[in-house]
């Protein structure tokens, strides 16, 4: 119709002028698009990482979660694996679950008695092979490139672990785990009291109490002490097979994994095993909500004192990294939206200045004022259309260039770089989002001139020299 | 059964003594051997006091052969004064309250043993906390169930043999090997070897394993000394099985018995304890 | 052509004591003071006056593109003080042209859209607007230019769209403020002769503003204007 004949040409009028404003439209629709590409990615990756550690959801004895850090063992779940096995062939829970697998979480005291060296941990016992499915959940394929590792714990090997870097670095296992970067250690300070008897000290070695000479291509031991859910002392011997940096200092520093039935054996020892814990990971994240829901009901159901986390709530850090993300994002767009609302207010109300006669003349013809209005408001729509698709399609190109320069990134609390991606894949409801809003932001500070234009006195408006 | 040294003699005639060896001889191989149960609970009596009583421990840490740490501390030992029915002829079970001597910088604070239960008082900062089952792994407070140890109560004790057994000054006994296995949730192992000697049925040495099965402690029981009346051993030996380059030592002196007030051994009584 | 026949002989505008005043800066300035008079229908009326006379404003009233301040005005015989803004810009749409001195085209359009477009505002279907555009354009003798951008053509042929534009939709009063101004001594005398015949076979009432001895010569009638207040008509 006229009135986009008319916005049409009179864009093209004062070319320069035009190619400005869609620039600034571009350029905005560029930033938050690419943004808000790039914290997807980001929000992807956390939860991915999340996710792939301790699931969707974590099913506890009710209370572990507000006290149960204390002492684990004193919250296990009883009958554990029947609750699995209800949970595995539910019928509205089987077609969407990916792994359900119980873990023994514990603290105590790792040892490596034969350098003098102990440390508290804090130890996980999983079961070895669907700990590892579990751990490559990629809902959302962001870790195509990551490299996968798997937890080097087996099924059918109960004594074997894993532990942190900075675990094995304090309990002198740097050379015999080939960890670099090993620091010397400090010197024994030197001793200076009586010696001990030589007839006791005959004795330990005369029981076989002896240190253990580490035999060269074995995996290096620790000792596990920890009290059981009795309030036993109790030990168990652990086959490090190697040590794996947790990101995260604090869980470095204490880091142990375990197979489920040596966790079991160390925290419950005579008593019936527990676990502290079952694991429920989906397929989809989206069936969160349903899930949790459905749980609460069988749980229900069965009379069982169970109480439901998920991933959020067990790692904070997700929330609040993710919140940050979405703050900042959430900032930048209204910047970048704000700047493209004054160049349009700038350029329409120049325009409206430049055709004061005009507008007289169209007036007098017999124009309404909606009419005028209209008029500079499709103009303005019209920039804000063109401008947020070249910032569409330049944005995009920009991500596909970044995304083959092979920049790599480290995510908060993850120990090594991954390749950055700005995630162009599933990003379509944000740009079309962005789009409309820049489209609205224009359409809405053409409004501002426009009326101005509409209001002029007819007489004053064909005065204007 | 009383097995305190028999008094047959009177005025002995030859005949007499010779019938009498025969007779003892005789009596001694057809008497039917102590129950494992009754060695233990002799045991049990033999080595600690049965009364309240004072002493004073010293504690000795060896890393390597090489004395490390040396504490020196007061026990107020009091038994709980309620029996046990279902072990009457058995030590009772006790309540220690601990004090450190020296070395100067934990002079005054307290330790209170109450069966499974461990309360640490520091009076520099007056107030008590629980030490934990976790806080009890390692260090002194670990030694502290070796020694507080109750067989009779928390085992129960079966017979394995007679063996000769190498004491911990490397003499030859004659000992009960007894095999102890946890009766009651409170019991700290879960199983115990012990070799008791016969017929003093003093405790000679000990083993204590875990819940996995591995050996903890091994303590062996040596220094005879008359305690309140009774030949005890008055040190302990614990050797470290986990930390195999750890031994203590602990010996016990100016054993003297003394009524104790039900009160002291009391947690909240803890920051008013005075030694008089 | 219907509404011809109601205004008959009926005063294409009439004048009944109205003033104008308008703001100043902060004084009061009267434009225009109860001045009454009728304009008779298909007649080249001319309004005269110094500047400062308050002509323009004069004009303007007519042209229906100001309100008077007091006093009744009637165009075509419709009160038009008492319709409100849509409503009278809707009047103009469809009874009121202008010839303007710069021409006033849409720079944008062609020539041919600057004629069609009173049609589009009157809601005019595209093939009616389109005979009656290319029509007028032939009527002006600019058939060729019809694609050509106002810029491409002389203050002429700009001013002969200008007259097709303001005459397609066959208003009842066409007002053209100084049309010969920017136009040389020959082309003006075109544009006047064009104009004329228009007039004839549309019936349509011209009021011109003009200082041009050429136009003024063409006058049916003139009103002469002076410091607010009508001071001659003669015919």
């Amino acid at each position: 119709m006229m009135t986009l004949k008319i916005a049409f040409r009179n864009i093209l009028r004062n070319r320069r002028r035009s190619m400005m404003t869609l620039l600034a439209i571009a350029v905005g629709a560029v930033g938050i698009v690419l943004f808000g590409e790039f914290v997807r990615f980001v929000t992807a990756g956390l939860e991915t990482s999340a996710v792939d550690k301790v699931g969707h959801l974590t099913v506890f004895r009710r209370g572990y979660f507000a006290f149960g850090a204390g002492n684990p063992a004193e919250f296990g779940i009883d009958d554990y694996a029947g609750v699995v096995r209800a949970i595995r062939e539910d019928p509205v829970l089987a077609p969407r679950l990916n792994v359900v697998t119980p873990i023994v979480s514990l603290a105590g005291i790792a040892g490596n008695f034969d350098v003098d060296a102990s440390k508290t941990f804090l130890g996980t016992g999983v079961v070895p092979s669907e700990r590892d499915r579990l751990s490559r959940w990629d809902e959302h394929g962001v870790s195509r490139r990551r490299v996968l590792r798997e937890s080097g714990l087996r099924d059918d090997d109960e004594a074997r672990g894993i532990v942190g870097v900075g675990l094995a670095r304090v309990l002198g296992l740097c050379e015999r785990l080939r960890i670099g970067d090993c620091p010397a250690r400090p010197a024994a300070p030197r001793a200076t009291g009586a010696r001990l008897d030589g007839a006791l000290a005959g004795l330990a070695q005369a029981d076989g109490v002896a240190v253990a000479a580490a035999k060269g291509n074995e995996p290096p031991r620790l000792d596990l002490l920890a009290a059981t859910a009795g309030g036993a002392p109790n030990v168990v011997s652990l086959a490090v097979s190697r040590a794996e940096p947790q990101g995260v200092r604090e869980l470095d520093d204490n880091f142990v994994a375990m197979h489920i039935n040596l966790a079991q054996k160390l925290v419950y020892g005579r008593s019936e095993p527990k676990a502290t814990g079952i694991v429920v990971q989906l397929r989809h994240t989206g069936d969160l909500a349903m899930a949790r829901a459905r749980l609460g009901a069988l749980f229900a159901e069965r009379h069982l004192d169970l109480e439901l986390r998920d991933f959020a709530e067990l790692q904070p850090f997700y929330k609040q990294a993710v919140g940050m993300f979405r703050a900042i994002f959430a900032f930048i767009s209204l910047i970048m939206s704000v700047i493209v609302l004054f160049t349009v207010v700038n350029t329409m109300g120049m325009s409206v200045m430049e055709r004061t006669t005009e507008i007289g003349s169209a007036r007098a013809m017999g124009v309404r004022r909606s009419g005028i209005r209209r008029l500079f408001v499709v103009e303005g729509a019209i920039l804000g259309a063109i401008g947020a698709t070249i910032g569409a399609a330049l944005a995009q190109a920009i991500a596909t260039a970044v995304n083959h320069a092979g920049m790599t990134w480290t995510p908060p609390g993850q120990a090594a770089p991954i390749p950055l991606e700005i995630l162009t894949a599933g990003s379509t409801g944000l740009v079309l989002r962005v789009w409309l809003a820049l489209l609205v932001a224009a359409t809405l500070a053409a409004l501002i001139p426009a009326n101005r234009g509409a209001r002029l006195p007819v007489v004053d408006a064909l005065r204007h020299v | 059964m009383n097995m305190s040294k028999s008094k047959w003699t009177s005025r002995p005639s030859l005949l007499v003594v010779a019938l009498s060896g025969l007779l003892l001889a005789g009596a001694r191989a057809w008497a039917a051997p102590p129950s494992a149960r009754e060695i233990v609970e002799a045991s049990d009596r033999a080595r600690n006091p049965q009364q309240s009583f004072r002493s004073t421990l010293t504690l000795t840490t060896y890393r390597n052969g090489q004395a490390r740490e040396r504490v020196v501390l007061g026990v107020h030992a009091k038994p709980d004064p309620k029996p046990d029915p279902a072990n009457a002829g058995g030590a009772r079970p006790f309540k220690n309250l601990v004090r450190y001597i020296d070395p100067p910088r934990d002079a005054g604070k307290l330790v209170l043993l109450d069966a499974s239960k461990m309360w640490f008082y520091d009076p520099a900062s007056k107030t008590s906390v629980r030490i934990s089952a976790q806080q009890r792994l390692v260090g002194q407070a670990s030694n502290g169930d070796v020694l507080t140890v109750n067989l009779a109560h928390d085992y129960t004790a079966t017979l394995v043999g007679e063996e000769t057994i190498k004491d911990a000054d490397h003499q030859d006994r004659h000992a009960w090997h007894l095999n102890l296995l946890a009766a009651t949730g409170d019991a700290v192992y879960a199983r115990l070897e012990y070799w008791v000697e016969r017929d003093s049925y003093r405790a000679l040495k000990g083993k204590f394993y875990s819940d996995s099965g591995r050996l903890l402690k091994i303590a062996y029981y040596r220094k005879l000394a008359d305690v309140l009346g009774v030949t005890r051993p008055t040190e302990t030996v614990i050797i470290d099985a986990v930390d195999a380059n750890l031994v203590t030592t602990v010996e016990g002196a100016e054993y003297r018995a003394q009524e104790l007030p039900e009160a002291w051994f009391q947690r909240d009584y803890l920051p008013r304890f005075e030694e008089e | 052509m219907q509404d011809e026949t109601l205004f008959d002989s009926a005063p294409v505008v009439r004048f009944d004591r109205i003033t104008k005043t308008y703001d100043d800066g902060g004084l009061e300035v009267e434009a225009v003071r109860g001045v009454s008079f009728a304009i008779a229908p298909r007649r080249f009326t001319m309004i005269v006056g110094p500047s400062g006379s308050g002509k323009t404003t004069l004009l303007n009233l007519i042209g229906c593109i100001d309100r008077p301040t007091a006093g009744r005005l009637e165009v075509c015989g419709q009160d038009v003080g008492a319709l409100g803004d849509d409503d009278l810009t809707d009047f103009r749409a469809r009874h009121v042209a202008f010839v303007f001195q710069s021409f006033n085209l849409f720079p944008v359009l062609t020539a041919y859209e600057n004629v069609e477009y009173p049609l589009l505002l009157l809601g005019v279907s595209a093939g009616e607007r389109r005979s009656r555009a290319a029509a007028m354009l032939d009527a002006v003798g600019l058939a060729a230019y019809g694609h050509h951008r106002p810029n491409q053509l002389s203050g002429g042929q700009k001013q002969r769209v200008a007259i097709a534009r303001a005459l397609v939709k066959h208003p009842a009063l066409v007002l053209a403020d100084e049309p010969t101004a920017n136009l040389d001594t020959h082309t003006g005398a075109e544009i006047i002769a064009l104009m004329r015949r228009v007039q004839d076979e549309q019936a349509v009432s011209f009021v011109f503003s003009t200082h041009d001895p050429q136009l003024m010569s063409h006058a049916d009638e003139t009103f002469a204007i002076r410091d607010g207040l009508l001071v001659e008509a003669r015919s």
